[in-house]
């Protein structure tokens, strides 16, 4: 019973703590430039591929296979500066636009990604293999826990606890918040904002496929993944709030841990739970745990 | 009486808008509202306009109390309001942003098949009001392509093109230049007057435009009603004229 | 109209969801171009119709298309009826979630509940009777590009008439001034949040229809029908045709089907064409192809 409970539990939470990478880059950009990044799982799609590749390369010359999360964690985070060439070839050009151009645009992009990874890796899915077994398993009161669940899980929580500091002790993190506030006041206190976007998209498509990368040892890069993973990323800030780094944070607790527990109860139920919890929220408190005072 | 507000509190929290006002409007009034910043004349506009439901007091209409059923339930009531800030339909014609109106007080929106073109009732209203506006000949500009002066006239002419009983609007001459000025009020009240308006109120800072309509005006200050009186007895009242900092009229 | 006569079968085929996609899209730019609302879970209602049929056909033995037709349309007003009331208190973003999270509740209903739906295999649709007749004599394919055809169009062309009125009435007028400004809509008695309602379900009827008529010829129906990102294709038809006209969805279904086929037939990576042609509709040229040529560059697409 309590075995079952733990398993529950640490798989929900090895689930949120990779929701919580991606949910976090979507409320950075979502909280600085207004923009609902629908590409943000193909992002955590992109971020998957190219680290089984980057594992694979490693491996492939030599490497020692315990040290593969390091190939695999750097692949993730070095793919993510295409948020460069995504936010200055692209993405500038809507900022003054309305609200549905803004969101058809990353619906482009997530067309354009998901053939892109296609191209690149084609269709079936591909995975790491066994790798992870490498670190071993720890038994939590009875159950069994990869330890590679455990280091991504104390990872994702260093990075929120980094990104937090970021926020409230560096210039950058005042910056952003400042601009996340009032943009116009920041522009007029100097904030040169084309230098704030480019970093904050960049910041936010880094963490999306870091987080895409360090799922890929529990599962494999599937095509689908992209587009399936917005929709949990989506519930995650609508539960925790728009643009709100603590929403990030909780709503991807309560929603890997939900979504843990219904499978295991009833599987029927899965995503269509937090589907109506994320409706309920939106009827009943539209701006979440923490978010902002709606619109 | 037409309008009348007892006793009005509104408060936001801690902090008092409206501090007991009281009002009545009457048959055939022009009334001014005027008060610096803050008074409380933009709270005291949306209760009386029902957006807002006071803390206190009431407001009626022809009787019937209105504390915050809302602007379409008012509309259907008898009155209408035009906006400080220029209100429009970008995308619309003059003709048509007058039609909407002439629809709406018809009350043929839920006509999902009929043609709009076809109905003459609608046509008609929308250009008599158009007519009377002086905007005959701008009636298929598009509203966003209107230099502001006709803008200005587009709002407060769709809000006529109701026929209520009772119109309020809100700075009506406010960012139009000098020499416009005059010359939209004169058209608002003539037009007032040939649709039976029964009743203005106007909000105004303009001081040479509220002596020069006004049947009566109320001085609004920190929440209160300071003076409520003729143009001439406000003139005259120092405390009225000190709370407008001094403007005076030969 | 005399097309099945001479052109190849193949392409008069492909007219098929071209049709079915224009009455679903005269119903969603009543709610995009007309409203100034953006779905983002629209495909929900396509659904709808398409599992009506599969219903009606395959379960309950009812084949007649002029019954399955309303049927899908009855089924679309029922859902939209609550989930419209739901949505429209909401604007810009937060209906354009609202809407994504009620399709992808249905979604996952289709999916999960596979005793009921058939799960991720879909349910068949079974050849409906057209004017009474099963057409046994014709084939799959006579079928499609003959009696079937001529039928979608006709359903078509109905479609767009009544949208025809629809928008030149003065509940259309009501809709367009409740995108333009809804403050001043209200302020002239037009009840925002009720017009808006209406305009949902007529949209949600239009897209069941449409549903319905995209069923018949592949004969099966399954959950991707309902997947947001189908929702989001349809409101990149609109885009594409040009909302702010009222022949603009046609032209964007048009454009789409074809040139989606042309380009599958040479390159299979057709949605990193069509997100880069997107992108530049978004960026450049924001009033689609209508907008090309019109008198209006849109801005925006509601000052909701």
């Amino acid at each position: 019973m309590i075995t079952n409970l733990v398993n529950i539990l640490m798989g929900g939470v090895f689930h949120a703590a990779i929701l919580f990478l991606v949910a976090a880059g979507l409320q950075v950009v979502f909280g600085v430039q207004k923009i609902f990044n629908l590409a943000c799982g193909s992002f955590y799609a992109l971020g998957a591929y190219t680290g089984v590749s980057a594992v694979g390369y490693f491996t492939g010359h030599g490497g020692p296979p315990a040290l593969f999360i390091v190939p695999l964690a750097l692949g993730g985070l070095a793919v993510g500066l295409i948020g460069v060439v995504v936010e200055r070839g692209l993405l500038r050009f809507v900022y003054d636009r309305d609200e549905t151009f803004q969101l058809l645009l990353t619906f482009a992009l997530v067309l354009m990604l998901e053939d892109l990874i296609r191209m690149t890796w084609g269709t079936a899915p591909v995975s790491t293999g066994g790798l992870y077994l490498n670190y071993g398993q720890a038994r939590i009161l009875g159950a069994t826990v990869p330890v590679y669940n455990l280091i991504v899980i104390a990872a994702s929580l260093a990075i929120a606890l980094g990104i937090g500091w970021l926020l409230s002790r560096t210039v950058f993190g005042r910056i952003i918040r400042a601009s996340a506030d009032n943009r116009e006041m920041a522009e007029a206190l100097g904030v040169d904002m084309r230098w704030v976007y480019v970093r904050v998209f960049t910041l936010g498509t880094m963490l999306g496929t870091l987080g895409g990368a360090l799922v890929i040892p529990a599962t494999a890069a599937m095509s689908e993944m992209g587009i399936e993973l917005i929709v949990e990323a989506f519930a995650v800030v609508v539960i925790g709030g728009l643009g709100s780094m603590r929403g990030a944070f909780v709503g991807a607790l309560v929603v890997g841990i939900l979504r843990s527990v219904a499978i295991s109860v009833y599987p029927e139920l899965e995503m269509l739970l937090i589907y109506l919890i994320v409706i309920a929220v939106l009827l009943w408190r539209p701006r979440g745990l923490f978010g902002a005072a709606a619109a | 009486m037409i309008l009348e507000a007892r006793e009005i509190r509104k408060l936001y929290g801690a902090y008092v808008a409206l501090d007991g006002v009281s009002l009545s409007i009457r048959e055939g009034e022009f009334v001014s509202i005027i008060g610096p910043n803050g008074a409380g004349k933009s709270t005291l506009i949306n209760v009386l306009t029902g957006v807002l439901e006071p803390s206190a007091g009431t407001v009626r209409f022809q009787g019937k109390d209105i504390g915050g059923i809302g602007t379409v339930a008012l509309t259907r009531l008898g009155m209408a309001r035009s906006f400080q800030l220029v209100q429009i339909f970008p995308e619309l014609t003059v003709l048509e942003t007058l039609q909407a109106a002439t629809v709406s007080r018809l009350g043929r929106g839920a006509r999902l098949f009929a043609s709009l073109a076809g109905d003459s009732q609608v046509q008609a209203g929308a250009l008599e009001v158009a007519s009377l506006f002086g905007l005959s000949d701008k009636a298929h500009a598009l509203a966003r392509e209107l230099p502001q002066g006709d803008k200005k006239l587009l709002d407060v002419a769709s809000a006529f093109a109701l026929r209520p009983e009772i119109i309020l609007l809100d700075e009506p001459t406010s960012g139009v230049s000098t020499a416009d000025k005059h010359a939209i009020m004169e058209i608002l009240v003539g037009a007032a007057k040939r649709i039976g308006l029964r009743a203005i109120i106007q909000v105004e800072h303009d001081m040479d435009i509220v002596f020069g309509y006004s049947d009566r005006i109320i001085a609004l200050h920190q929440g209160k009603v300071l003076a409520d009186a003729t143009p001439a007895e406000i003139e005259a009242d120092a405390r009225v004229v000190d709370m407008v900092v001094g403007r005076r009229r030969h | 109209m005399l097309l099945p006569v001479a052109a190849p079968t193949y392409y008069v085929t492909l007219m098929l969801p071209f049709m079915a996609y224009g009455v679903v899209l005269f119903g969603l730019n009543l709610l995009f171009g007309y409203t100034g609302l953006v779905s983002f879970g629209h495909a929900l209602f396509i659904g709808i119709g398409a599992y009506t049929g599969a219903v009606l056909t395959t379960h309950l033995g009812v084949r007649h298309m002029e019954l399955i037709l309303p049927a899908a349309a009855l089924a679309a007003a029922v859902v939209a009826a609550p989930v419209g009331a739901l949505c429209v208190r909401y604007v810009k973003i937060y209906f354009g979630m609202l809407t994504l999270a009620f399709g992808m509740v249905f979604y996952t209903f289709l999916l999960k509940f596979y005793k009921l739906t058939g799960g991720d295999e879909g349910m068949r649709m079974l050849r409906p009777y057209l004017l009474g007749s099963e057409w046994t004599g014709f084939s799959k394919t006579a079928y499609l590009v003959g009696p079937y055809y001529y039928f979608s169009l006709a359903v078509l062309v109905l479609a767009t008439l009544l949208m025809w009125r629809i928008v030149r009435s003065p509940f259309g007028l009501c809709l367009k001034t409740i995108r333009d400004n809804p403050l001043k809509a209200e302020s002239l008695g037009v009840s925002v949040p009720r017009y808006r309602w209406y305009a949902f379900m007529i949209s949600a009827i239009y897209a069941a229809v449409g549903g319905a008529l995209l069923a018949t010829p592949t004969g099966n129906v399954d959950p991707t029908l309902v997947y947001w990102t189908h929702s989001g294709n349809i409101v990149f038809m609109v885009l594409l045709g040009g909302f702010s006209s009222f022949f603009g969805p046609l032209l964007g279904a048009f454009v789409f089907i074809f040139l989606q086929d042309t380009v599958m037939s040479v390159f299979p990576y057709w949605r990193l064409i069509f997100g880069a042609v997107l992108a530049f509709i978004v960026i450049f040229a924001p009033g689609g192809l209508l907008g090309l040529f019109g008198r209006r560059r849109p801005v925006e697409v509601s000052r909701a």
